[in-house]
């Protein structure tokens, strides 16, 4: 263990177990994740850094976007990402996630994937390479130190404005609210 | 034996446009209505799959042209003896009635080619048992297949207008 981190270890045990543990869900999408088999195997090994994906979004807290997204898609994305326990972590992978890429005139694809889901941070490139996955992973070490990976607090927060873009691109969405959408204060959430 | 199956094909059908552009391939062009015909007659003389069957929209012609690649998997037969050999068979059907008779009969396979030709250039195969959505989302107003779809248009009227979180909390 790092001698300098002991102070942040006794601080906040929790949090630097599960920064150096990430689970990341085996969800395909698009071409990059054709990046993800070599990142996890021995070629680059991502086990060296913590990240070890798993099979379902119930044992996952981090969620790599590996390209465009289509419409069908993003319902999926929503579902998978709403499923998983708090903190959770995004990374849109590969230059569609951020603005559509070289889809931004499809008629099928989502541009900005931060208007449905919120993400903590993005891998630009088309394809990245798999180093640029394991910067993207010290970089989110670094913003679940200073707090600043809360998209799962702000989804909790902004839960109405991230529905109605949902239902917006998606029509009527056949699974009930994740948190309350009614304009009264929150309650217990 | 690419010339004897050209002329078999021509002293059997009437309005048939053959070439052949290369050793192993042969372009057919025929009126629609011959199309079931041909297809069973190639199915019979073993051209036993079909491996695509695609739309184009030519959209100055005012036509859909329609687009059947038969291969064969018999080796050993006369006609088709020769690996690869394939058949291109093309039709065009008018853009204001796109209507066209189902190939699920003779070739089961075509069913999830024609949902999607059906979805994507609004051609509807009449007698398909099954002609539900496959791969969209939404209803469009244009199949968006066709060259008369804006997809600019439509992509900023659509995902455009949604508005990004910060700006509506």
């Amino acid at each position: 263990m790092d001698r300098n981190q002991i102070t942040k270890w006794l601080k906040a045990p929790a949090k630097m177990a599960n920064k150096y543990s990430l689970h990341a869900i085996y969800f395909c999408t698009g071409c990059g994740i054709i990046e993800v088999p070599p990142v996890i195997t021995a070629r680059w090994d991502a086990e060296r850094f913590g990240v070890i994906p798993v099979a379902t979004p119930r044992q996952a807290n981090l969620f790599l976007i590996t390209g465009y997204v289509s419409v069908k898609t993003l319902r999926a994305i929503i579902r998978t990402y709403e499923q998983m326990y708090e903190p959770k972590y995004t990374v849109g992978f590969g230059s569609c996630p951020v603005n559509g890429g070289m889809y931004w005139d499809s008629y099928n694809t989502i541009k900005h994937l931060d208007k449905y889901i919120p993400i903590d941070g993005w891998i630009a490139g088309c394809m990245p390479r798999p180093e640029a996955i394991f910067i993207a992973v010290t970089h989110l070490w670094t913003l679940i130190d200073k707090e600043m990976a809360n998209g799962y607090i702000r989804y909790r927060e902004n839960y109405k404005s991230y529905r109605r873009n949902q239902e917006l691109a998606l029509g009527k969405l056949d699974w009930p609210p994740l948190y309350s959408v009614n304009d009264e204060p929150q309650g217990n959430e | 034996m690419n010339k004897s199956l050209k002329e078999k094909l021509e002293s059997t059908f009437k309005d048939i446009r053959i070439t052949i552009p290369e050793d192993s391939r042969i372009a057919v062009s025929a009126e629609s209505d011959n199309i079931l015909a041909i297809l069973r007659f190639l199915k019979d003389a073993g051209f036993n799959h079909l491996a695509l069957l695609s739309a184009v929209d030519w959209i100055e012609d005012d036509c859909f042209e329609l687009c059947f690649i038969l291969t064969s998997y018999e080796r050993d037969n006369e006609v088709t003896g020769r690996q690869g050999l394939h058949i291109i068979l093309k039709t065009r059907i008018p853009r204001e009635k796109p209507q066209f008779k189902t190939t699920t009969g003779i070739f089961p396979n075509a069913e999830p080619y024609e949902r999607e030709i059906h979805e994507l250039f609004g051609i509807n195969f009449e007698g398909h048992k099954r002609l539900t959505p496959l791969l969209l989302e939404r209803e469009y107003e244009i199949p968006p297949f066709r060259k008369d779809f804006d997809t600019r248009k439509y992509v900023e009227d659509v995902f455009g207008n949604i508005p990004s979180v910060e700006d509506n909390k």
